[in-house]
């Protein structure tokens, strides 16, 4: 199979979505002809004119907002947010407005917009171009939020966004966009709240998302060599969860370790941490840690900022922890 | 048809205003929009107007009254005649305003017991108006067959009791309340007649409360004891401890031997091998050993006939008489050794051979198939669950049973041998 | 008054929107009083002209977008009483099936995007809807209510700019009553509200909020012009809340008089002023206007003793509509 980048993957979505339905149009900063500073957007411009892809002053509440109400009257916005720390500027738009349209109307409304974005730090972006802030979305009713984890998850899961007829919110890895993975040619879409399986094992299960899941994969390589069995799951979406998957998987290991890029604090580690305690508590036999970023504004310093991120190395130690019987929090 | 005139909801946080003044008389012929009396709240005052044209009937207040929010105050009515009193109306928001206890701190009944949802006041150590330190005790309460003193926890004035000695009260719901003043007019109220809640529109037919209510039955069985060494906790894994459960395994055994904690799934097996330790701390209690002989021709028919219609091997359908002879109400697993090899089996209840499974979990059952072996008679002690050793005799099988004393009495060891060898001679009648 | 139409039944429906929409409010304010609606809410009570004035102009393929004061817009874009009623009282025949209440009322049926709590936070919808209307080359035409407090988001700014620049079919129709919630707006406006839509480039126009048919004959133009491509366009409609901020900001001295409200309501209101010219052009007659105001307020009663009975949503409802299928 061929292989593309995450980046093209994005664009292949868009494109491909651009065509099938003429009410998909994008909006945001630079998205035309600069194709964002990623340049994920490339070409686009080219394809569908700056009528469906339209450059928009630095106005992240106001295009926001018009997402809102071109999505509530009969079209697909897709819009661009360039960096993902800058959702704090569109919140109301997004969790007042957005989000319960279609509740506050008793379904009369819907919005079916994707707010496209990103996460990750290691950039040496420093504090407000590096945060993951998934946990902030997914708290609310009425948004969806998807995580994909490689080329191949960005574009199924940005084409079922696009499909989608509530708000959808989508963070790609902005470390990731160069990354290659095998993508088919044919069309694909990838359903919302399945959980993939990317490794299978006996002895503990590593639930990660989109940054994290190479982070569990390489950890479940580490820990093979030393004879424990890791299952590695990438729940995808975690609005919709899928539970089962995660359940299913925790009943048969026992232990499990969440992964996730966001503040370890309330965060999609602890909600996900907290589903298992409550629905497989007898069959746990650790305690499920959950791993997120430090508590810290991300720093810029790189001997700083590479210690706020769960590495390989410290995932496969909780987990020999978690697996030897070890106290990692003494009761 | 008349017209309501109610207390006016005004204020964001408000619930009650006062009648200021009456600008109307009743019986005054009024016009819609016409003032009739004036409201204070929230230090605001506003007049109320007639919501119709009509007469003003039915005044049920005075001014100074404090009316709760939505009450009905009077009547706008057709005729100045109709001066049938409003309906007593105490809209629920509003009924609590309505109550009159006294201001202070509520003593509630405590939440006692696992299963309790109420408890009986046995009688009372203070009576109202009565000054009280914070831990003087100010009632009795029987629950789940224990008494316990309940302290007024304030310093101050016992300023209302909202129950009788007898009564049962929720818990949660209030008992008595502490004021930090001496109160004016202490309050002492059965819950009957509504204790801490607001008194009913309706009068409530006075009843005098004699005789104590009947307490009421613990709601759920008593749990099972948690396994705990020497008053201290074990720490374990949730996983362990349904196990444990399950298996009938004791961890405060595990926890006696000095095994470190906290106890995973891992530390079982050690458990499971602690048999002999188990036999040292009760000595006087030797192992059953009972045997039994059979005929080998029904089984040695049986074996091929069902491997060849049913598909089942010979360990399954050892593991299946087995595990029927036990007559347990749930599935038990049964370990059939055979050969060197051990395998385990789920037998769900019933007789049916072909849903027995394999499984990982720990017996209760051992099956020793010894026929392959020169051995005719064993005496190995007891082990961790009871063992059923099979042996050849002559041209007959000989079936011994060993089991810790504990495990199984004696009719149930006989029962248990006897079920077995029966099952072993006919396996077809096992089928019937 | 403007220059007078020659359509009399155009000029009795507007007249018959005005009064239905003050009999709806002060029927609302009555459940609100006797502690039978939950919640609360505010009147628009005194500002009827601007919302029959602007949404005559419209038709149901045009949308609105409204405000927490949004009653007044509902019924003007076409609403029913009864499932206003039973909206504003959390029944399951409600516009929202009683989720949304008296601040989240949305009509689509008639264009209405639905009423918005956040003060300011539907001019983003608004000027979305106008995009959409460009981009898919319909000529509906949206207008955007909101108030004098309104102005001082800073989103208004945003998506102003954004509408100037693409010539979005937009009106943004300012209220002015003059009070932003319970602080006169000259204390939190600094310079002109019309200049700063100015400012962007936008044509603006103030008028008489209290006028019907100036604010009908002024909306007519500006709708026609928007639906050709010459939007956005900015109206500052000069009106009066009879009401406080909500039903229960009774003790107002402290910021507007009595007298003031007294002025407005016997010199300026938009419903007597209308009615006296209606009589006055011998297009109805008194008997006439009287027997259309005792038919709305019977329509009222019956839709309120409607409401009064209807059953609740059931409990199942209430995670219905989180998303959408």
């Amino acid at each position: 199979m061929r292989e593309i980048t995450l980046s093209q993957a994005v664009n292949e979505a868009l494109a491909e979505e651009m065509r099938r339905d003429p009410t998909v149009f994008i909006l945001g900063e630079d998205v035309a002809e600069a194709g964002t500073p990623f340049k994920v957007l490339s070409g686009l411009v080219e394809e569908f004119g700056t009528t469906r892809v339209i450059d928009t002053p630095i106005s992240e509440p106001g295009f926001v907002g018009m997402a809102v109400g071109a999505a509530m009257t009969g079209a697909r916005p897709v819009v661009d947010l360039m960096f993902g720390d800058f959702i704090y500027l569109v919140m109301d738009q997004l969790c007042n407005q957005a989000a319960k349209q279609h509740y506050m109307s008793g379904g009369k409304l819907t919005v079916p917009m994707v707010l496209r974005t990103n996460l990750g730090a290691t950039r040496r972006s420093a504090a407000q171009h590096s945060q993951s802030l998934q946990a902030l979305v997914a708290h609310i009713p009425g948004l969806k939020v998807a995580l994909p984890s490689s080329a191949y998850e960005a574009k199924g899961l940005m084409k079922t966004a696009i499909r989608d007829n509530n708000p959808v919110v989508i963070f790609e890895d902005k470390l990731m966009y160069q990354d290659k993975a095998p993508v088919p040619e044919e069309e694909y879409l990838i359903p919302f709240g399945v959980a993939n399986v990317k490794r299978e094992g006996r002895d503990i299960t590593l639930i990660a998302t989109s940054s994290m899941v190479q982070v569990a994969e390489k950890a479940a390589v580490i820990l093979a060599q030393e004879g424990i069995e890791a299952e590695v799951i990438d729940p995808r979406t975690i609005v919709p969860l899928d539970e089962k998957t995660l359940l299913d998987s925790v009943r048969k290991t026992s232990r499990a370790i969440v992964i996730d890029e966001g503040h370890q604090s309330y965060g999609v580690t602890a909600e996900i941490a907290s589903r298992l305690n409550e629905k497989a508590f007898y069959h746990l036999d650790a305690p499920v840690l959950r791993m997120g970023a430090m508590d810290v504004p991300v720093p810029f310093s790189p001997a700083l900022e590479d210690l706020t991120v769960p590495t390989p190395e410290a995932v496969a130690e909780n987990a020999r922890k978690l697996c030897s019987g070890e106290l990692i929090h003494a009761a | 048809m008349p017209h309501d005139v109610t207390m006016p909801q005004l204020g964001m946080a408000q619930d009650a205003g006062k009648i200021v003044s009456w600008l109307k008389s009743p019986g005054d012929e009024v016009a819609k929009g016409d003032a009739l009396f004036e409201v204070e709240t929230d230090k605001a005052v506003m007049e109320v107007e007639s919501p119709a044209n009509g007469f003003l009937t039915g005044v049920a207040y005075a001014a100074g009254d404090d009316v709760p929010v939505g009450q009905v105050i009077a009547r706008i009515s057709d005729s100045a005649d109709d001066d049938a009193e409003p309906e007593a109306q105490a809209p629920e928001a509003a009924a609590g305003q309505a109550d009159d206890l006294p201001e202070g701190h509520a003593v509630t009944m405590p939440q006692l017991g696992m299963a309790q949802d109420s408890g009986l006041l046995v009688n009372w150590l203070k009576s109202p108006g009565e000054e009280v330190a914070a831990d003087d005790i100010l009632f009795e309460v029987e629950t789940d067959k224990s008494t316990m003193e309940v302290e007024a926890g304030r310093k101050g004035w016992l300023a209302a009791t909202l129950a009788e000695a007898g009564e049962e009260v929720p818990v949660g719901d209030p008992v008595a309340i502490i004021a930090e003043a001496k109160p004016e007019a202490p309050v002492a109220r059965s819950v009957k007649d509504g204790g801490a809640r607001p008194a009913p529109a309706a009068p409530v037919p006075a009843e005098k409360n004699t005789a104590a209510a009947p307490a009421k039955p613990a709601a759920a069985a008593p749990a099972p004891k948690p396994p705990s060494a020497g008053g201290g906790r074990i720490l374990a894994s949730p996983k362990a401890r349904r196990l444990a459960l399950e298996q009938g395994l004791d961890l405060n055994r595990l926890a006696k031997a000095g095994h470190p904690q906290p106890f995973h799934v891992a530390d079982l097996e050690a458990l499971r091998k602690m048999p002999a330790a188990a036999a040292a701390t009760a000595p006087s209690e030797a192992p059953r050993r009972l045997t039994a002989t059979c005929a080998e021709d029904g089984l040695s028919e049986f074996v091929p006939w069902a491997a060849e219609t049913r598909g089942l091997t010979p360990d399954t359908i050892l593991a299946g008489l087995a595990g029927a002879s036990l007559a347990a109400d749930g599935t038990v697993t049964v370990s059939v050794e055979s050969l060197g090899t051990e395998r385990r089996f789920a037998v769900p209840p019933g007789r049916s051979l072909s849903a027995v499974a394999e499984t990982e979990d720990a017996p209760a059952l051992i099956v020793r198939d010894l026929r392959g072996t020169p051995i005719s008679t064993v005496a190995l002690g007891a082990e961790e669950a009871p063992v059923l050793t099979i042996a050849r005799d002559g041209a007959g099988l000989s079936i011994t049973l060993e089991c810790a004393a504990r495990a199984l009495d004696p009719g149930e060891a006989i029962r248990l041998l006897t079920d077995f060898a029966g099952r072993m001679e006919h396996p077809l009648r096992h089928l019937l | 008054m403007a220059k007078p139409k020659t359509n009399t039944e155009d000029y009795l429906r507007m007249y018959r929107q005005m009064v239905r929409i003050r009999t709806f409010e002060d029927n609302a304010n009555q459940l609100y009083l006797s502690a039978k609606m939950p919640g609360l809410t505010h009147m628009y009570s005194g500002e009827e002209a601007v919302a029959v004035g602007i949404c005559e102009a419209l038709t149901d393929d045009d949308r609105i977008t409204s405000t927490h004061r949004g009653h007044g817009h509902c019924v003007a874009k076409g609403a029913e009483f009864k499932a206003m009623f039973c909206e504003l009282l959390g029944k399951a025949e409600g516009y929202c099936r009683g989720k949304g209440g008296s601040m989240h009322i949305a009509d689509q049926s008639h264009g209405n995007l639905g009423a918005n709590a956040i003060v300011g936070g539907s001019m983003g919808i608004a000027t979305g809807s106008a995009l959409r209307a460009k981009l898919q080359g319909k000529d509906d035409v949206t207008v955007c209510f909101f108030g004098d407090g309104a102005t001082a988001q800073g989103l208004w700014y945003e998506v102003m700019n954004m509408a100037a620049l693409w010539n979005l079919p937009v009106i943004y129709a300012c209220e002015n009553n003059g009070y932003s919630e319970y602080t006169k707006t000259e204390e939190i406006a600094a310079g002109s509200i019309m200049a700063r839509a100015e400012a962007f480039g936008i044509e603006s126009h103030q008028v008489d909020g209290q006028d019907v048919l100036a604010v009908n004959e002024l909306t007519q133009k500006l709708v026609a012009r928007a639906r050709k491509g010459e939007g956005p366009f900015f109206m500052e409609l000069m009106t009066y809340r009879y009401h406080g901020h909500h039903v229960g900001d009774i003790n107002r001295e402290y910021y507007r008089s009595k007298d003031e409200e007294k002025d407005w309501k016997e010199n300026r209101d938009p419903i007597i002023r209308f009615r006296a010219f209606l009589v006055s052009e011998g297009i109805a007659s008194e008997e006439e206007i009287e027997a259309m105001n005792a038919e709305i307020e019977k329509d009222a009663a019956e839709a309120v003793a409607y409401a009064e009975k209807a059953p609740y949503p059931p409990a199942e409802e209430v995670d219905m509509h989180v998303y959408a299928d």
